[in-house]
This record gives structure tokens, C-alpha cells and sequence, in this order.
């Protein structure tokens, strides 16, 4: 083996489990962040065979649910249980650790030539966390009273008092727990990504280097550290509210027959605690996605990605604008009507940077030679997805025309489409275009094909028509629609909806299949299976613990020299210029 | 269960992706060498003609929906104010559309031209600075007019009725999970309430010390108002956040326990008008909780009429005052 | 450089240079942390029925403790990397004593409130005395992983650990502390203003 200069052979448990290898720690967070994600669409699923077909007896929850389903029908507050295990599994566990998880640790190193992590113990210690808070999040399902009920965004009182709704009892107890520990995770994850970007940089990687999916995750970890503790704080004062009787977010309530002895406290409080996270938290779910495609549509149309420096420039730019637009979450919750203007200003101004990368992304495809790798498709789906999702935001962005749609089925198909469907195309474009590296074998590429085209077709089947609900103003998180005759009309859609969800949950067995069938028996992967430039393809198939055998190569070059004219196909980073040529400008 | 698939789920893929990398040594397995980039071009060029495919798809299932359900989103606006709202809904949608349809056939048609040809030698083209400050100033052009017709119309909306002026004072009362509402009754003011002081049929915790308050009418089930004449509502909750959404005033705001937040519009068809608009004989105005509050958040009504100021003044008359 | 030695000699374990980067980050997250609790205390601050009441002395006394035992670390830090011997070793023992002062100030000075009548939590309490004791026990909660630090700091000049070349461990666990000494200062101001009358 290539690594017999390591003097030490490891235990299983050293080099598996408790590893402090990044590519090892990467594949881990891949691994729990996928299996969440999988519980999470099961559930969608489960809650979408309700709201298409309303009070039908469905033996899958007998089965899957048991006690929260009543004779095949989901009970009511179980429904809103599954809502909220919903957004919470799929927007923190699988979109954040699981995404960011994996391709952060995965490439970061690798791209920059490092051999590790600034610090592998760290980056242990931040996958065994979030495991454990995997767990409690699990636990939390089987409790007494059910996990928590109150939506994603937790919202006191509804959160803090259990006599408002069963699952504000020990499941969101448990819920925070697990969330104080993702957090926990979050941060040291993100601390070790921000030193390592910084501080280990190969010699000759310059900022003005970087391949743009190092810099999508620098744009993250930072957004990471400087929002995650305030999401800590609010979740705190939560605690302290459930638990020890104050009352930072309570006032004026009569409950369960009785006026509680709260008083001064104040619910918006709670929401700009929250929205100061929870909308960095976006972008930190979809920036590592635009990084990913960057590197990947530039790759596979080989051609430079156009505008380099205008690509980081709008991940900086919608990284900044992320942290002064938590208003517009709150526009109908009696704030200032001034704050609701200046929030309208930076939540639309946030549409510059994303037509800049857009138009980027669609300059880059002119004149290239697009070589459709599963990966480049999903690359080209969340092209599509980022601008339809991403259109419909300049509606919700707007106070005056948030005030209807507001908390609608508009809003749950606008994010669904542009940070949902963005961030999971991102991840499967990543998974098909680092899996060589990964696991050394290639996935099938007529599968991935047939994997991608499902998935777009049915994704969009099931988010598009939803805006047409909004605009109806079907409100979002009814258990079901029947109660109101003037949502009739849509018995019919929602049933469409539901058959695209279900479509779309058993096309991705597809992934599944070709991703543990190449584990075993893949293709062997060649070192640099798509000709790339970055430096992750000059190490070795074989995984080593330093990555590099010999030294580490030295850096000459921008990641995006495809197609430079009188020279190679694809230069890599490492290649030192030729006599006479000159840097490509950018 | 779940919890105990959940479980099983999480163990088989550990133990197969550890299986695996305990395996991994037998990679002599699979010897082959394949140069990975050598893509069929048949291949591609159907990868081409599938986007193109789900371009035109796409668009019919769009036309589909707004041909099959266009018809039943909301009526146009019952509110003054709401035909604003509606009219830079309008334009937004217009300017969306355009770009929507531009961008996605511009991608779509690339990537079908440009599918692998190994003949075709891509140019090499990383930045051009006019280009760039084009997309960059072109967007920032179309959010000045959307942002300052938005900001005119959310400061007008958003604007509390003069204390002067000629107008019906609702309080809606949310809790979990029925609305209430109060009118303020002849004297124009609601008298106060406190939680502490909900006490049996006084489930608003009325003041029945307050003199403001004996004159108050409390509605349940549906309440009445009069058209072309301003309404001012005042929300409050009991027990958790609700939101009051009357989506044919195109009206929402939040009841938060603690506070007291308003809005206010003026009804422009009534109940009557909007029926024969809609031609739905069964068409009503409806007050819907818009946040989630608990289990029968979905169930959380209340009935809307808008009448002529007659009709309006013989309904509130039949009501009783508070004391 | 250490990024390009040659895979044979690379350690394995931890960067060292990458530490004190590592340490900084975690300071603006904890920044970011008292950040968004004092900004709901500012926003809190604003409801009728927040509450002003006096502080006791004691949070004087625990300031200065503070304060005294950053000078105390700072001055064996540099004595350290002079090379002396005896005199760090003592200080490093006054600094501990000092923040272990420091802690005792600060629960002296919450009992002092409880007796005075001022709750953190039930129906006597107002949000304002609900954010003191929570900041205040915050901060001392951070404050402990210090005084492991400065224990572990103590110890090993004990055993003659540290001179004139190896003083990482120490500079790591000094950074930290005059960030909490700091944290406190700001802490003490901002509710002093808020808080009391």
C-alpha cells in the first residue's frame, strides 16, 4: 500500500469510528446525514398521503407510525409532529451536517493541500456530536406526548408551554437538547473549516485561487460562527422559559384554565433571535451547493467558469446581505412598519447577487462542450431550481405582497424549490462528481441519468403546483384542507401532488441502489476520472492518511484552465506555467 | 416504530459502509481502465433533447395548472387597499414570468446546442466586465420600481387610522382554538381586559369595571361589516401566536399573546357583490388562523359578511352590550 | 514550511500553528453568543414592567478580582518568557486564586440580590433580574473552562513545562482569560446600565 511510510497501522475503531482522517470523517457525515434525510422524506411522505387524500385509512402508518396514527389516519397533532421532524431533520441534519458536513471535510483539505484538518480531533469530536444529536432527535419520535410539535421554527408560546400542544412536552425538551448539540457541532465543525481555509493553504494557493467551492464553504463556516450562537442563546432562554419558570418569552397567557404568572415577556423575541440564525441558515444550506455546481458545470463543459472573481464576489455579497434581512420572516407580526421597509430593501437587494451568478452559470454553459455527467445534470437542475425558486422570492421579499401570501403554500414552494431542491441537487451533483474520490469506484452513469430525470420532473411536480395553493391562500401546516369550501378546487391537485411525492420517494431507491451497488462493484475510478483541474485528483484512488505520498504539490494556477487556447485540454493546478504563458486574467 | 426503523435504517447502512471499507483491499477486483471522459456523443446529444424535452413539458404542465385551477385563486381584492396589493402583484408576475420564461429557455437552449461534440473546441472566455456590470445593473434597475411601489403601498397599508376619522373598532380575540369579536360599540373605545381576569362567560377577561367597556358587543361565529367605510382591528391572543388571515382583504396579521397589534382596511364589495363577481351562490369572507396554534389549527374559522351600512347598523343592533 | 514537509515527518495529531486561529474564531462565536443575549435584554428592556434594582458591592469586589488576576497571568506570561523560574509560578497560583475569587464574588453577589428580594425566576421576578442571574451564571459557566486551563497552566509550570521556547499552552489559556475578563467588564457595564438604579 501506498501509505506503508505511516508507521502506524490503526485499530478499526481508530481508523472507523473514532477516525480523525477528514476523508473518513466526511464520509461519516455523508452516511447519518443521508439515513436522516431519508427519514425526513419518509415522513413527508407520510404526512403528503394525508393532505391528498384527507382521513384515508393508510396501513404504511400503521406500520411506520403506530401509536400517532389512528387506524391508518395520522392524528391531528401527530400530523403537526411530522411536519416539524420534517423541516428540522432536513434543513439542520441533512442539508447543513450533511451537506456541508460531507463536502466540506471532504474537499477542503484536498483542494487547498493540506494534509488535514487543523485539527483532526476537533473535526472528530464535531461528527460525534452531531451523532449523538442525531440520536436524541430519533429518541425524541418515541417519547410520551410525541416529539415536538410546533413547527421547525419553534415559536413560544406554542413551543414552551406543554398545555398548548402535547409535543411541547418532553420532545421539545429533547428537540433542544438535540439542537444545543448540533449547534455545539456546527460551531467546532465550522471553526476548524474557517482555521484550515486560512491557515493551511499549499503553498502558492492564494485567495485568488481557490476553487469557488472552497470559497462557498469559507462563505458558510463563517456564516455558521456568526449566527449558530445566537440561535444557542434563543434556544437558552427557551430552556430557562420551559424549565425554570422565567419568562423572556411569555406575557399575558391564559392556558389550560388558568392565567399564568408571566409577565414582560415578549414572543417577536423570540423570533428575532431565531430568524438572526434562521436566515444565514439558508445560505449556509445552499452556498455550498452553488459552490459545488460552480466547480462542477465548469468541469464538464470544459471551459473556465465565467467571472470568477463576480462568483465570490456574490457568495460574499449574499453571505453579508443574509444577516439583515431576518425581518422579512416577520413582516406580519406587528413590527415597525419602518423596520418592514428597510427589511424589503435588503431582502430584494439580495436578488442582484443571485441574477449575477445566474447569468454566470448560463455564460459559462455558451460555447462549451457540456458533457452530461449525472453530476453536470443535477448541476443544470439546480441552475433551474435556483432562478424558479429564487423568482418567487422577490414576491415573499416584498412587505406588501408577503402580507397575502404569508405562511401560505406560496412559501413552502418557494423554499422548497430554492433552498431545498437547490441545496439536495447540490448534494447529489457532489455525491456523483466526488464519489471516485470517495470511494475510488464510479457510480453507473445511465442510473444517475435516470436518477436525475425523476427527480427533476417529480420535484418540480410536487413544488410548482403549491404556489397555486398559496395564491389561493391555503394556509401551510393544515392537517387538512376540508374544513374550508372554498379550497374544494384543489381536492385534485393535492392528490397530483401527493402521487409526484411518492414518485419522487421511490425514485431515489434508484440512488440508493447505485450508490451502495458502486461501493461493492463500481467501475475501479482512474485518478482524475473527469479531467479536472483542482488538486483533489492528484492524490492517489487509494485513500492514505496525509493524502499526499510524497510532498505536497505546489500551486501555479487558477482552477479553471479548460480549453486555454495553444495550451492543453485541462492544466491542473500544479502545473507549473509553460515557457511564454501567461496567468489566464480573471 | 418509526423510532425502531429509524434505528434499523441507521445500523445496516453503518454495517454495509463499514463492511465495504473493510473489503476495500480486494480492489484488483476490477482491473479495467476506463477513461471516464470518453462520453458517448449519441448519448449526450439525448441528454440535449431531453432538457429541451422538459423545457416544452415543463411549460405545458405550467399552462395546464393555470388553465385547470387559474380560475379558482383568490377573486380579485375585496379591500381598497387590496387592489394595489394586487395590481403590483400583477406586475411582479409579469416581470417574473418574463424572466422565468427567458432564463429557462436560454439554459435549456444552451445546453442542447452546446451537448459534447468532440469536434467542437469550447472557447475560452473567463470574465468580461461589461457583461457583468449589465446583470448586475439590470436587476438592481427592476427592484428600484418593485421596491419603491412596494415601499408606497406597505407605508399606506400599514398607516393606523386618524382617531378622527369615521370608522368600525374590531378587536378580534384569538385562542386556541375559536375566534371572537369585539366591538367597541358606541362610544368608539374598547374597554380594557386582562387575562387575569378571564373568569367563566368573560372568557376575553373584560374590565367590568370599566365603563369603556359595557357598551362592547362580543360576536361569536361570524361577524358583520359595513362596505366603503374603514375598519380598524385590533388583534389579541390568549394562549399561543395565531394569525388573522382574511385572504380576500388581502389582510394578515399576527395575534401575539402580550400584545396588541393592528390593521385596518376598508371592504369594497359586499358579501352580495362578491358572490354574483365569483358566480358562486355560496361564496362568504372567511377569517382563517394563519399560524401554527395546535391541533385543530386547521379547523380555526370564522365567518366574514361585508353589508350595505343598513343591513350592518339592524345586525349590530340585534347584538346585545356586554353589561 | 510545515504544510510541505514531506509525509514521513507529518504529525498527525494536531496543527499547532493552527490553535490560536482556531481559539480566535471560537472568541467571536462566543461574541456572537452575549451578543444575542444582550440584544434581548436591550430589546426586553423596553416593556413596561421591566424592573431597575440595586447591585450589591460584591460585583465591584469580583471585578476587580478580575481585572487583578489578568495583570497576575499577564505579568507571569511574560516573566515566562524571560526564562524565569520561581516567580511565574506563584503568579499563575494567584491568577487561579484570584478567578476562583472572582466566582466566589459572583455568587456572594447573587445571594445578596436573593435576600434583597430580587428573583430570577416565579412570579416576583421581573425579565430584568431574569437576565442578570442568567448572563452573570453564563458567563461564569465559560469562566470554569478557564479556571481548568489556568489549573492545567499551573500544573505544568509546577513541573517546570514552560520556558522561553514552549509557552503555547499558556498564551492559549491567557488569550482566553483576558477575553473573559473583558466579556465581564462589558457584562458589568451593560447591566449596571440597564439593570440597576
Amino acid at each position: 500500500m501506498a501509505n506503508s511510510a505511516i508507521a502506524h497501522q490503526e485499530s478499526f475503531i481508530s481508523k472507523y469510528i473514532f477516525s480523525r482522517d477528514h476523508k473518513m470523517i466526511a464520509k461519516q457525515f455523508m452516511i447519518t446525514g443521508f439515513t436522516m434525510g431519508f427519514i425526513g422524506i419518509v415522513m413527508s411522505v407520510l404526512f403528503r398521503l394525508q393532505l391528498g387524500w384527507p382521513g384515508e385509512k393508510f396501513w404504511i402508518n400503521d406500520l411506520l407510525l403506530g401509536s400517532w396514527a389512528n387506524g391508518g389516519v395520522i392524528a391531528p397533532d401527530k400530523y403537526l409532529a411530522l411536519v416539524t421532524m420534517h423541516g428540522t431533520i432536513m434543513v439542520f441534519f441533512m442539508l447543513t451536517a450533511g451537506l456541508s458536513g460531507t463536502f466540506s471535510n471532504l474537499l477542503i483539505p484536498l483542494q487547498i493541500g493540506a494534509r488535514d484538518m487543523a485539527s483532526g480531533f476537533i473535526n472528530m469530536l464535531s461528527y460525534w456530536i452531531f451523532f449523538v444529536s442525531c440520536i436524541v432527535m430519533l429518541v425524541s419520535l418515541g417519547v410520551e406526548g410525541g416529539a415536538a410539535s410546533a413547527g421547525w421554527t419553534i415559536y413560544p408560546p406554542l413551543s414552551a408551554l406543554p398545555e398548548a400542544i402535547p409535543g411541547s412536552g418532553l420532545g421539545m425538551t429533547l428537540w433542544l437538547v438535540a439542537m444545543a448539540l448540533f449547534i455545539t457541532s456546527s460551531l467546532i465543525g465550522s471553526l476548524n473549516y474557517i482555521v484550515t481555509i486560512i491557515n493551511l493553504r499549499t503553498k502558492g494557493m492564494n485567495f485568488m485561487r481557490l476553487p469557488l467551492t472552497i470559497w462557498s464553504f469559507l462563505v458558510t463556516a463563517i456564516l455558521g460562527v456568526l449566527s449558530f450562537p445566537v440561535l444557542l442563546s434563543a434556544v437558552l432562554l427557551l430552556v430557562f422559559d420551559r424549565s425554570f419558570g422565567t419568562s423572556f418569552y411569555l406575557s399575558d397567557i391564559y392556558i389550560a384554565g388558568q392565567a399564568l404568572e408571566r409577565f414582560g415577556g415578549s414572543p417577536i423575541l423570540f423570533q428575532h433571535l431565531f430568524w438572526f440564525l434562521g436566515h444565514p441558515e439558508v445560505y449556509i444550506v445552499l452556498l455550498p451547493s452553488l459552490g459545488i455546481t460552480s466547480e462542477i458545470v465548469s468541469t464538464m463543459s470544459r471551459k473556465p467558469i465565467f467571472g470568477y472573481k463576480f462568483m465570490i464576489g456574490s457568495i460574499l455579497a449574499i453571505g453579508g446581505l443574509s444577516f439583515i434581512v431576518w425581518g422579512h420572516h416577520m413582516f406580519v407580526t406587528g413590527m415597525n412598519p419602518f423596520l418592514g421597509a428597510v427589511f424589503t430593501i435588503t431582502t430584494l437587494l439580495i436578488a442582484i447577487p443571485s441574477a449575477i451568478k445566474v447569468f454566470n452559470y448560463l455564460t459559462t454553459l455558451w460555447r462549451g462542450n457540456i458533457i452530461f455527467s449525472p453530476a453536470m445534470l443535477f448541476s443544470i437542475g439546480l441552475i433551474s431550481t435556483f432562478i424558479t425558486g429564487g423568482l418567487t422570492g422577490l414576491i415573499l421579499g416584498d412587505a406588501t405582497l408577503d402580507i397575502n401570501v404569508h405562511d401560505t403554500y406560496f412559501v413552502v414552494g418557494h423554499f422548497h424549490i430554492v433552498m431545498g431542491l437547490s441545496a439536495v441537487f447540490g448534494t447529489f451533483a457532489g455525491v456523483y462528481h466526488w464519489f471516485p474520490k470517495m470511494f475510488g469506484k464510479m457510480m453507473n452513469n445511465t442510473w444517475g441519468q435516470i436518477h436525475f430525470w425523476i427527480t427533476i420532473v417529480t420535484a418540480y411536480g410536487v413544488f410548482f403546483p403549491m404556489h397555486f395553493l398559496g395564491l389561493a391562500g391555503v394556509p401551510r401546516r393544515y392537517y387538512t384542507n376540508s374544513t374550508f369550501p372554498m379550497f374544494d378546487d384543489f381536492v385534485n391537485l393535492n392528490e397530483i401532488i401527493s402521487m409526484f411525492a411518492i414518485v419522487a420517494f421511490i425514485g431515489q431507491f434508484i440512488f440508493i441502489f447505485n450508490f451502495l451497488y458502486s461501493i461493492y462493484k463500481g467501475k475501479k475510478a482512474t485518478q482524475n476520472p473527469w479531467n479536472s483541474n483542482t488538486l483533489e485528483w492528484t492524490t492517489p484512488v487509494e485513500h492514505i492518511h496525509g493524502n499526499w505520498p510524497g510532498e505536497i504539490p505546489e500551486v501555479h494556477r487558477w482552477p479553471y484552465d479548460y480549453n486555454k487556447p495553444g495550451y492543453e485540454e485541462f492544466i491542473p493546478q500544479n502545473i507549473p506555467l509553460k515557457e511564454g504563458e501567461t496567468q489566464s486574467s480573471h | 416504530m418509526l423510532l425502531l426503523s429509524a434505528f434499523a435504517f441507521i445500523l445496516i447502512l453503518f454495517l454495509i459502509t463499514f463492511i465495504y471499507l473493510k473489503g476495500s483491499d480486494f480492489k484488483e477486483m476490477f482491473k479495467e481502465n476506463p477513461d471516464d471522459l470518453k462520453f458517448d456523443e449519441q448519448e449526450n446529444k439525448i441528454q440535449g433533447w431531453l432538457f429541451v424535452a422538459f423545457g416544452v413539458g415543463f411549460l405545458l404542465f405550467i399552462l395546464f395548472l393555470i388553465f385547470k385551477w387559474g380560475g379558482s385563486l383568490l377573486p380579485k381584492a375585496a379591500s381598497v387597499h387590496g387592489t394595489e396589493v394586487d395590481s403590483l402583484m400583477l406586475l411582479t408576475g409579469i416581470i417574473i414570468g418574463i424572466v422565468f420564461l427567458v432564463t429557462h429557455v436560454l439554459l435549456f437552449a444552451l445546453v442542447y446546442k452546446y451537448a459534447y461534440n468532440k469536434n467542437r473546441k469550447p472557447t475560452f472566455f473567463t470574465h468580461n466586465l461589461k457583461l457583468e456590470l449589465l446583470w448586475t445593473a439590470i436587476p438592481a434597475l427592476v427592484l428600484v420600481l418593485l421596491i419603491s411601489i412596494g415601499l408606497y403601498n406597505w407605508n399606506s397599508i400599514m398607516k393606523p387610522l386618524d382617531d378622527k376619522e369615521d370608522k368600525v373598532l374590531i378587536e378580534i380575540y384569538a385562542k386556541q382554538f375559536d375566534w371572537t369579536a369585539r366591538y367597541a360599540g358606541k362610544d368608539g373605545k374598547l374597554g380594557r381586559a386582562s387575562v387575569f381576569l378571564i373568569k367563566g362567560n368573560n372568557f376575553l377577561g373584560i374590565d367590568t369595571t370599566d365603563v369603556v367597556s359595557f357598551d362592547d358587543k362580543i360576536i361569536k361565529n361570524e361577524f358583520h361589516l359595513p362596505v366603503n367605510k374603514p375598519v380598524q382591528f385590533v388583534f389579541r391572543s390568549q394562549d399561543v401566536i395565531h394569525s388573522a388571515y382574511m385572504p380576500h382583504f388581502r389582510a394578515q396579521m399576527n395575534c401575539v399573546p402580550g400584545l396588541k397589534t393592528q390593521f385596518n382596511f376598508t371592504p369594497k364589495y359586499t358579501t352580495q357583490e362578491m358572490r354574483r363577481i365569483t358566480k358562486n351562490p355560496d361564496f362568504d369572507y372567511v377569517l382563517l388562523c394563519n399560524k401554527i396554534c395546535g391541533m385543530a389549527h386547521f379547523a380555526m374559522k370564522m365567518k366574514i359578511v361585508v353589508e350595505s351600512q343598513e343591513d350592518y347598523d339592524k345586525w349590530l343592533a340585534s347584538n346585545p352590550t356586554f353589561k | 514550511m510545515e504544510n510541505n514537509l514531506s509525509i514521513s515527518n507529518y504529525r498527525f495529531s494536531e496543527n499547532k500553528k493552527a490553535l490560536e486561529p482556531l481559539l480566535w474564531i471560537g472568541l467571536v462565536s462566543i461574541i456572537m453568543f452575549f451578543a444575542g443575549l444582550t440584544s434581548a435584554v436591550i430589546v426586553s428592556s423596553t416593556n413596561a414592567s421591566w424592573k431597575m434594582f440595586s447591585l450589591p458591592n460584591t460585583f465591584l469586589y469580583s471585578t476587580i478580582a478580575i481585572i487583578l488576576s489578568s495583570l497576575t497571568y499577564q505579568i507571569g506570561f511574560m516573566l515566562v518568557k524571560k526564562n524565569n523560574v520561581i516567580v511565574p509560578k506563584l503568579l499563575f497560583i494567584t491568577t487561579l486564586i484570584l478567578g476562583l475569587a472572582f466566582i466566589y464574588f459572583q455568587y456572594i453577589g447573587l445571594s445578596n440580590l436573593y435576600q434583597q428580594g430580587v428573583y430570577a425566576t416565579g412570579s416576583q421576578s421581573s425579565n430584568s433580574s431574569s437576565f442578570f442571574y442568567v448572563l452573570t451564571v453564563l458567563h461564569v459557566v465559560h469562566l470554569l473552562f478557564g479556571i481548568i486551563s489556568l489549573g492545567v497552566v499551573s500544573t505544568k509550570s509546577m513541573m517546570n513545562k514552560y520556558n522561553r521556547d514552549n509557552f503555547l499552552g499558556i498564551k492559549l489559556s491567557l488569550t482566553y482569560w483576558h477575553f473573559l475578563g473583558l466579556l465581564w467588564l462589558y457584562l458589568f457595564f451593560f447591566l449596571t446600565n440597564m439593570m440597576s438604579n
